[in-house]
């Protein structure tokens, strides 16, 4: 009997060490995720589904965001700092996609692995982009109001911020709709800059200048909502149309406020990101770029878009496979 | 507070220092990383930029003003850094059109207040909106990228195994350390602080001094823009917003009054660590953004808090 | 230069004091600006337009209105936006769940009044200078509310509470008719009651103050507490007309509302300036935003314009002031 007793004295520890230790392969990675704000939904979508994509994966996410909104300094010196501290993986989403690429650098010098989400950066090595197509979403939805409006009307444009490559990308989409219906009238193109008092403010200086408005292009939905009140406000109508997909945008869809808005999914992209930057650390094959198709969300299709933020899941790996572009 | 007041040793430390040591003592304990090499002179480097705006602001505090234009001229000076560069292939240029602008800018705070009379706060308000519309005007609200390498080079070099941003903030302290303490110019800005009648009877005009100091306010802010381009390889129309708010708070946090005309140079370098400090180590922890925020208003409370208690007691 | 900034006596025999004098000088500025722009433009003078800017106006007075107060004292609220913010979106919540636009409105009030009340104890108890500790409960603002929020935004409100930011009554907006009715208790109360005559005798010298027996720590913590309320007021105003709650109004809200106090001729040194005055002020730079929307003046150039305006705006203040003298 003893030398029974003794295996099972060394097997019994090893036993349960074994199986309360994590898994064998390498679990528990940290992914360093930088987003440019606290304050706009947009990027708390792209949080949640970096969070859930890491979870389900077992390992964790770190956040990192500017405590001044948008700050290039700031995220530099995150940068900086997130490099002594090491994490197994970045993604990434920087405040301006030109004045950030020496923080990506220095991430490249430091050889971690990165991925690029939303904002295409204008330099640095990533294993990967994640974004969405603004120029497209931008011309999707621009063509499908003015297909609304049979081609013809009178449009003004609030654009987002200057200089920012989603506004320059979305907006240049708009024009190009535009330019495709020689009936539509392009009264005034001002900026919002993706906040919705200021939009509503320009909508309501815009609408005393301008009598006659038939259709408003928003470059996102806070200004579209915006755009909506100063609308109501003045008891007057137009089609509006923004891009997001955010809940309200949808609310606003489905109560036929908002005529359509671009689904720019940033719950999507923070997933995708997440895994790919996950997949790399396990030595799993990944793609290179992902660029989600537009897709508007109208009266007639916001059903699948009208889920909490909350119970929303991330595609799977070979979902996702078949969205990549590169 | 002239470093020979005397007064009883225990309050001779001021907040400031106290502040730093806890932090350094915090983090260094259970940040991982924070005592590294790498990291302390991230920190130090990450740190130069408000120094450069720092000092000159503790001149001006001094003098009982306020100087809000800084953020906004730094930031046009950056630009003025890329935009020159970027077209005439030189860095010397860029830097001298950057030390242009700003010390003309600070020229206008200075004439504003000294001789139109205008508050200071007022003033410098004002022409934080005009550099903040020259910004958008001469960018057009984009990045200016594709600068020369020389540029860039800058804030990556060293010079006696410093980082070349650091030295000129050393050299930036020492000058001014020199100019406070050591120049009869310095000793004006304490007068025109604490006592300005007693200039007047003198029969001194404040009106140069304060130009002066408003002035060197202005090219700083020019030295700062090169150093911030470097950065960012990149002239950008936001990035330095805001700055002057952080620059003045340092000040504060530093320990020099906006009454009494007291000032210490030393300690606004303190305040500026002191914050940076602060930012590094809630990074390293990872600690929530929401939390972060948070965390700097309340160093400043605090920081100012312990300065009133002394002071008092 | 501190002698420009003694409140003007009417020397004896004058038809007028000194400060109505200044508050005309204003008036004109904002009518000539208003025929400038009409001149310039066929829409300036459309009733839908002037209504626009007084509603415009009106949210930048709420701020302002309160901030005066406190910079009568020589003091500075660098958190009305932050206030803003969170007491929107606190009062946001409460509306939401529990489907009374009264209960919002008082949580929105209450909010910003604590914030206020901190303040002054920060400034009264704490002695640290009022810029500092507006600032630091600037941060700490944004920290709650950024933490609160979590990046989501509140909105869909009933339409009933809506028509306080974007209703009419007999052709006015709402918010004009509450415009009227806290410019005339600013000035009656500034002007007409002790407490006010006494907030501008701590403005103008806080030692001979409490010498003749001003409670000042009493008349300071309540400057704040009102600056407080009246953020918390404007909070409810935002929270209709935007139909939603989000954490980033307050960003550009603070520096706009400091302007129009100082563009009214209240000085930083305190004891002199009036409601009224900010009521102005708070009018010129609307008017000035609105004339270069009109004119569709290129974005970019709208920062510099206005810094300009200030500095021009408070530049005639003081050379009519020496006039005077």
């Amino acid at each position: 009997m003893k030398p029974y007793k003794g295996l099972i004295c060394i097997a019994l520890p090893l036993v349960l060490s074994v199986s309360l230790a994590p898994a064998a392969r390498a679990d528990g990675e940290t992914v360093a995720v930088f987003t440019k704000n606290q304050t706009n939904p947009f990027f708390q979508t792209v949080r949640v589904g970096a969070d859930l994509a890491a979870k389900n994966l077992n390992a964790k996410t770190l956040h990192y965001i500017p405590t001044k909104p948008d700050s290039i300094p700031e995220q530099l010196s995150q940068v900086e700092d997130v490099v002594v501290k090491k994490p197994d993986a970045i993604v990434f989403t920087p405040v301006d996609y030109k004045a950030l690429v020496p923080g990506i650098e220095k991430i490249n010098d430091a050889k971690i692995p990165a991925v690029n989400v939303t904002d295409r950066s204008a330099g640095g090595k990533f294993i990967a982009f994640v974004g969405a197509d603004d120029y497209n979403l931008g011309l999707e939805t621009g063509r499908y109001l003015l297909k609304t409006l049979g081609g013809k009307g009178s449009v003004v444009i609030i654009e987002g911020v200057k200089g920012s490559l989603t506004s320059v990308d979305r907006v240049r989409g708009f024009n190009d709709a535009i330019k495709e219906n020689p009936g539509v009238k392009l009264l005034a193109s001002q900026p919002g800059n993706y906040q919705r008092l200021q939009a509503l403010q320009v909508m309501e200086n815009l609408m005393q200048s301008n009598s006659q408005i038939d259709g408003v292009l928003a470059a996102n939905d806070a200004m579209a909502v915006g755009a909506i009140e100063a609308l109501d406000g003045a008891n007057r109508k137009a089609q509006v149309i923004g891009i997001n997909g955010t809940k309200e945008a949808v609310d606003a869809v489905k109560s036929g406020k908002l005529l359509a808005t671009g689904d720019y999914n940033g719950f999507a992209q923070g997933c995708l990101a997440t895994m790919i930057a996950i997949r790399t650390l396990r030595h799993q094959p990944v793609v290179s770029e992902i660029v989600l198709k537009p897709t508007i969300i109208t009266k007639d299709n916001y059903q699948p878009f009208d889920v909490a933020l909350e119970a929303r899941i991330c595609p799977t790996w070979d979902e996702a496979a078949k969205f990549a572009t590169k | 507070m002239r470093e020979s007041a005397a007064a009883s040793p225990l309050r001779r430390i001021p907040g400031v220092a106290v502040m730093l040591a806890l932090l350094v003592g915090i983090f260094g304990t259970i940040a991982p990383g924070f005592l590294s090499p790498a990291n302390i002179s991230n920190v130090l480097l990450q740190s130069t930029i408000l120094t450069m705006l720092a000092l000159p602001m503790t001149l001006i505090i001094m003098t009982e003003g306020l100087d809000l234009s800084m953020g906004a001229v730094v930031t046009l000076t950056s630009l003025a850094v890329a935009i020159v560069s970027l077209a005439t292939g030189s860095m010397l240029l860029g830097l001298a059109a950057a030390i242009v602008v700003g010390t003309a800018f600070g020229a206008l705070n200075g004439w504003l207040v000294a001789i139109a009379g205008i508050p200071p706060f007022v003033a410098t308000l004002g022409t934080l909106g005009m550099a903040q519309g020259l910004c958008l005007i001469v960018s057009d609200g984009q990045s200016v990228v594709g600068i020369p390498r020389a540029v860039r080079d800058i804030y990556s070099a060293t010079l006696a195994g410093l980082p070349v941003p650091v030295v000129v903030a050393l050299i930036a302290y020492a000058a001014f350390h020199v100019l406070l303490y050591h120049t009869r110019f310095g000793t004006y800005i304490f007068a025109l602080g604490g006592n300005r009648e007693a200039l007047r009877y003198a029969g001194l005009s404040p009106a140069k001094w304060l130009i002066g100091v408003y002035t060197i306010g202005g090219l700083m802010a020019g030295i700062a823009g090169l150093l911030m381009t470097a950065r960012m390889n990149a002239g950008h129309p936001t990035a330095g917003l805001g700055l002057e708010f952080d620059a003045i708070a340092a000040v504060a946090v530093g320990g020099t009054s906006f009454e009494r005309g007291n000032g210490w140079l030393f300690g606004t370098v303190l305040g500026v660590i002191a914050v940076g400090v602060l930012r590094n180590g809630l990074n390293l922890l990872a600690l929530p953004s929401s939390l972060q925020v948070a965390s700097v208003g309340f160093l400043v409370i605090v920081a100012l808090f312990l300065d009133g208690l002394r002071s008092r007691s | 230069m501190t002698d420009m900034t003694k409140p003007v006596v009417a020397p004896p025999g004058s038809l007028v004091s000194g400060d109505l004098m200044q508050l005309l000088y204003r008036l004109s500025a904002a009518l000539l600006i208003c025929i400038i722009l009409s001149l310039l433009n066929d829409s300036f003078l459309s009733l839908g337009n002037i209504l626009n800017v007084l509603r415009q106006a009106s949210l930048l007075f709420f701020i302002a209105s309160g901030l005066t107060l406190v910079v009568l004292t020589a003091g500075l609220d660098l958190s009305v936006g932050a206030n803003v913010a969170l007491s929107a979106c606190l009062a946001g919540t409460v509306i939401q769940h529990t489907g009374s636009p009264l209960l919002g409105i008082l949580t929105g009030l209450l909010a910003g009044g604590i914030v206020g009340l901190l303040n002054g104890v920060m400034v009264t108890a704490l002695r640290i200078p009022s810029f500092i500790a507006t600032y630091g409960m600037l941060w700490v603002l944004n920290g709650l509310t950024y933490w609160y929020m979590a990046g989501e935004t509140i909105h869909g409100f009933p339409p009933g509470f809506r028509q306080i930011g974007s209703g009419y009554l007999l052709g006015l907006p709402i918010p004009v008719y509450l415009l009227l009715i806290f410019l005339a208790i600013g000035t009656a109360f500034a002007q007409r009651t002790i407490w006010g005559q006494e907030i501008y005798a701590v403005g103008a010298n806080p030692v001979a103050a409490r010498l003749s027996g001003i409670p000042v720590s009493r008349r300071l913590l309540l400057v704040y507490c009102v600056s407080g309320t009246m953020a918390g007021l404007a909070s409810i105003i935002f929270l209709a007309r935007l139909n939603s709650a989000e954490a980033d109004i307050g960003e550009s809200l603070t520096l706009p509302a400091i302007a129009a106090v100082l563009i009214g001729g209240t000085s930083l040194f305190g004891g002199v300036g009036t409601v009224f005055g900010t009521f102005i002020g708070a009018l010129i730079l609307t008017l000035v935003l609105n004339g270069m929307n009109l004119l569709s003046v290129n974005a970019n150039w709208q920062p510099f314009i206005t810094g300009v305006i200030v500095i021009v705006a408070v530049w005639l203040d003081m050379t009519t002031r020496r006039h005077k003298l």
